[in-house]
């Protein structure tokens, strides 16, 4: 990866970061907040965007940024008022700032009108405020040194110096420049130095410096860095122009007097003249009163310059009240402080910066590290983790008599590498804020398609989660959030009838709760329609006529693939489309939902999470020969197939009945086609929840236990295989395979047990 | 670049050339056959330790088995090519390759010897046996013995039951 | 002139990893802070020989920081480069006006970026 490359990973990470503060600011803004913090904030994270855009030269993006930039920039100055509709309009640029984004990191350039519209609604509004802009602008104290001024202006003041100069010592005039430089104060205030210019001048031609002392006041009035002194330069080089000389006093533009007069071209009439003499002071600076002269030639320069810097200026009159003259010796440079020349401050020995080793940056407090070297040391803490329960199984009874020591010295290691997991599972945690904030924003839209008044109110978003499942966790909440609006929170109308208050709430909150995240979705809506969920559901066999579901089977029932198609649910004032992918898409990562309704009162529906996706926590089953895991996110129950009531269906396949439901059975050996002894008495069932509500018993011959597991790929080397979700490895270091719940649901339903 | 090139073409002498096409091989046996892959491919010889079975897939697939913390599938070769499962024992031998960026093994009765051969002598599969033509490269004579070079792609593809 | 070391403080970490990249190509040894603060933390525990700053930041701005740089007695004397976009002007003169020695317009050419540093260091 190239340099460039690199940095536009950072820059790209960083704006995804950013655009998420834009999204979480302006939905604390669309509340009435108008934290002037705020709007900084959001200023910043613009700005930003702006900025490295314009380093990799994205320049549809950094134009669009621009436009954004300007408006926040008036805003926050309270040049435009944040009114609700520049809300709006600045929440409609966040998404094309995404959009733009987006298309620089695909190299996808927009249409060119994309975010047209909007751009030149925010120019529209900034440049209502042109004016007073402008006005502001000349608060500014900036003395208008500029190179290119106007000729006028440069002609008039030309004749100040005319005099002065006639008489300067003109052998070869051409390309020999005068530059009188007086510094402030200021100048040092700003940790400028008279000797840094002087050799940055020293570099453009032949240079030789006078300095002049200034009237000095008596030493009781001396200011340390008062300035005392005005230099003279003269400076030769045949190709110079006025722009290279005034590009070296840059920085120092309003904190000194200075002059560029070209010789040779004085005494014309001026039409030629370019020199510009923009000094606040002439006067000063020819000042008659000038008396001490300190010749410098270009070898000297090194020892005028310990005699610019201020500091050494306290010592100037103890030398110089009667005369300067001469220039420093060396000897005395050498001899420092001692001689009576302080050391300067600001010119520390160079081998003393050096040396100094190579101690790193302390003010950084967090690093970027590439997630795929976080997984790699997941990876190998998942393999330490094994490898040492493998070596806690390999002792026996007689060891750990014989060896206590060695005993002891395992407990250690399994003590230190749980604990080792932890910390890096830690590492790849991240709050949950990254997807709440983005729900705001959600709930907004829609209270305004749904013509409804909603709160949103969310805790716990500082809960930490693995990176992975909060990836996957932003749709299922997009979608749950959605079902609650359309269809768990009544009309304002409805509500006031019911004695409710008319904005409806939904609460939106995460917890940890041991080794889970919970996230909670709340409304205070009409809750489940029980009765007509039940009805649909029994038209479409979902649940068997005779069975009787309690209040909470119904209430999940909702999950069930049979209530995915909108003409089903548009009726059922509880939820409506899709919720069984919501389900499916929570189960790939390993997670469960739980869904608590209370007519009247509202509905409660709970994410239980695994705080993170590499580790699994499983039930281990014997099937034949074979270990099998099934993961405990799915598993809702055992039973002992002694104790189980199967029924025959007319298909020849087998139903278990329990708890008023009708249960698919799956013989894992016989789907797995596996040998194995079987008495069918001493087998068990594994209850599971497949797709949406939708259960699957599965027939195990034996379960072994609970235990945690490192998911590994079967794809790396091999390829999908049918009712397998994966591997992992076990503490003997042998494989054992993660029945896919889901999969075998979606199998083939013709093989279910006979 | 082109003169880069001008000059390694001169460089290369006879031997060179020689060695250029020489091909080396790792030779092992099902039954009485004799197979052999490119050496290159090869990233472990191990005695067969079992493998965890993998279910709805054809039965030359043996099963996985876990190396140094990755699941590597296993292939049955005499299965492959369509004489039987192989009943394997201790001194049964699991070849791992690279094919593409997968890791394989393939379960073969022993490893045989390293074999040099210069690719010139590599003849095409005689028409007739539809598995030798789909699962051998080519063969070559080595001291009188026919070795069969496996196509591994061939071999490791459509493992799934249901292909 | 290699061997110099220097705090850079951005809110951004774009632009710390351009400036990174720069100047320790440059033979500097670089510190890094995201926000005025803790760029104060990190002159009170290193010594810098120059700062370059970004005005806009949180917590902290430039503007503060600098303010605060020259406020303490210990760093009259260290230059500060201000970090500065081609359209904010006025934010410059803010720079400037609390105490910022020279100035960067962003984004940089990295050659320039090392003569601004050679303008303003011994």
């Amino acid at each position: 990866m190239s340099d460039l490359d690199e940095f536009k990973v950072t820059y790209f990470d960083e704006c995804s970061e950013l655009l998420g503060e834009l999204e979480e600011i302006f939905a604390v803004i669309e509340l009435g907040d108008r934290d002037s913090a705020r709007i900084n904030a959001a200023f910043r994270a613009v700005h930003s965007i702006k900025g490295g855009a314009g380093a990799f030269g994205f320049s549809a993006l950094v134009e669009f940024a621009h436009g954004y930039e300007t408006l926040m920039d008036q805003v926050r100055d309270g040049r435009v008022s944040m009114s609700d509709d520049v809300v709006t309009l600045c929440i409609r640029a966040n998404d094309l700032l995404a959009d733009f984004v987006g298309a620089a990191r695909s190299d996808a350039p927009l249409a060119a009108e994309h975010g047209l519209a909007e751009k030149l609604q925010m120019a529209a509004l900034a440049e209502g405020q042109a004016i007073d802009g402008e006005l502001d602008d000349f608060d500014f104290d900036f003395t208008p040194i500029a190179v290119d001024l106007g000729k006028d202006e440069a002609e008039t003041k030309i004749e100040v110096h005319t005099d002065q100069f006639a008489d300067a010592p003109s052998t070869d005039l051409d390309g020999q420049w005068e530059i009188s430089f007086r510094p402030h104060a200021a100048l040092y205030a700003r940790a400028n130095d008279p000797l840094l210019l002087f050799r940055e001048l020293a570099a453009l031609g032949h240079m030789s410096v006078q300095a002049q002392m200034l009237d000095l006041p008596p030493l009781a009035d001396f200011e340390p860095f008062g300035v005392y002194c005005l230099w003279t330069i003269s400076l030769v080089s045949p190709d110079l122009t006025e722009a290279m000389i005034r590009e070296v006093f840059e920085f120092v533009e309003g904190d000194c007097d200075i002059s560029v007069v070209r010789l040779g071209e004085q005494t014309g009439t001026g039409e030629n003249d370019v020199t510009v003499q923009v000094a606040i002071s002439a006067t000063d600076v020819l000042d008659p009163n000038i008396n001490d002269f300190l010749m410098l030639s270009d070898d000297e320069i090194g020892a005028m310059i310990e005699f610019g810097e201020p500091d050494d200026l306290r010592e100037a009159p103890l030398v110089g009240q009667e005369t300067v003259g001469a220039s420093i010796p060396q000897e005395a440079i050498a001899a420092g402080p001692e001689a009576g020349i302080p050391e300067p401050t600001s010119a520390k020995p160079i081998v003393e910066l050096a040396d100094e080793g190579d101690r790193r940056a302390v003010g950084v407090q967090s690093i970027r590290v590439d997630l795929e070297k976080v997984d790699r040391v997941v990876n190998m803490v998942g393999e330490l983790v094994i490898t040492q329960s493998m070596l806690t199984q390999q002792m026996d009874e007689t060891l750990r008599t014989q060896y206590t020591e060695l005993v002891r010295g395992l407990e250690v290691l399994a003590q230190t590498t749980r604990g080792l997991q932890d910390s890096v599972m830690a590492i790849r945690a991240q709050p949950v804020k990254s997807v709440f904030s983005r729900m705001p924003r959600l709930v907004r839209e829609l209270g305004l398609k749904t013509g409804k008044t909603i709160k949103l109110e969310m805790v716990g978003e500082a809960t930490e989660i693995d990176k992975t499942v909060i990836e996957q966790l932003s749709d299922p909440l997009t979608h749950m959030i959605r079902n609650s609006a359309d269809h768990g929170i009544e009309s304002g109308a409805v509500r006031l009838a019911a004695g409710k208050p008319e904005a409806g709430t939904i609460r939106l909150g995460a917890e940890q709760a041991g080794g889970n995240i919970l996230i909670t979705i709340e409304d205070d809506g009409a809750g489940i329609n029980r009765e007509r969920v039940l009805q649909v559901a029994r038209s479409r066999g979902v649940v068997a006529p005779d069975a009787d579901p309690t209040d909470e089977q119904i209430d999940q029932l909702i999950f069930a693939p049979g209530f995915s198609t909108a003409e089903a649910v548009s009726d059922i004032s509880g939820r409506g489309v899709g919720m069984d992918v919501v389900l499916s898409n929570i189960r790939k990562i390993g997670g469960s939902v739980n869904v608590r309704s209370r007519p009247g009162r509202g509905t409660r529906m709970t994410l239980r999470l695994p705080l993170t996706l590499a580790v699994l926590d499983v039930m281990l089953v014997q099937v034949g020969q074979s270990r099998y895991v099934v993961p405990l996110s799915s598993i809702v129950e055992t039973i002992q197939c002694s104790r189980a009531a199967f029924s025959r269906v007319p298909s020849g396949g087998q139903v278990l009945h329990v708890r008023g439901e009708y249960v698919q059975v799956i013989d894992l050996a016989e789907r797995f086609e596996l040998d194995g002894a079987r008495d069918a008495e001493s087998r068990f069932l594994v209850l599971c929840e497949a797709e949406g509500s939708h259960k699957i018993a599965l027939i195990v011959d034996d379960i072994m236990g609970q235990q945690q597991v490192v998911i590994k790929s079967l794809e790396e080397n091999f390829e999908r295989v049918e009712g397998i979700a994966g591997g992992t490895i076990l503490g003997d270091g042998n494989v054992a395979l993660i029945v896919d719940v889901q999969g075998l649901k979606a199998s083939d339903p013709h093989r279910t047990a006979a | 670049m082109m003169e880069a090139l001008d000059m390694r073409d001169d460089a290369v002498d006879q031997s060179a050339i020689a060695a250029q096409n020489a091909l080396q091989l790792i030779a092992f046996s099902i039954g009485e056959q004799t197979y052999g892959v490119e050496i290159t491919t090869v990233r472990e010889i191990r005695a067969w330790n079992g493998a965890t079975p993998l279910p709805n897939t054809r039965d030359y697939v043996r099963g996985v088995i876990n190396l140094r913390g990755t699941i590597v599938p296993i292939f049955d070769l005499r299965a492959r090519f369509g004489d039987g499962k192989t009943t394997p024992t201790k001194n049964h031998v699991v070849v791992v390759m690279s094919v593409g960026n997968k890791w394989v093994g393939i379960l073969v009765d022993a490893v045989s010897d390293i074999l040099t051969v210069s690719r010139d002598d590599i003849h095409n599969v005689p028409e007739g046996n539809s598995i030798d033509t789909e699962l051998l490269n080519g063969i070559v004579t080595h001291e009188g013995r026919m070795v069969g070079l496996i196509d591994l792609l061939a071999v490791v593809s459509s493992a799934r039951a249901d292909a | 002139m290699t061997g110099l070391r220097i705090l850079t403080v951005d809110d951004s970490r774009t632009i710390l990893a351009m400036l990174h990249h720069t100047l320790s190509n440059a033979g500097f040894e670089v510190f890094q802070a995201e926000d005025g603060r803790q760029g104060l933390e990190v002159l009170r525990t290193q010594k810098v020989d120059v700062v370059i700053t970004d005005i806009n930041m949180p917590i902290m701005d430039g503007i503060e920081f600098i303010k605060a740089v020259r406020a303490s007695g210990e760093f009259q004397s260290l230059p500060v480069i201000i970090l500065t976009t081609e359209t904010s002007q006025d934010k410059r003169d803010q720079g400037k006006a609390a105490g910022g020695t020279g100035w960067i317009v962003k984004p940089f050419d990295p050659e320039k970026l090392i003569s601004v540093i050679h303008r303003v260091v011994h």
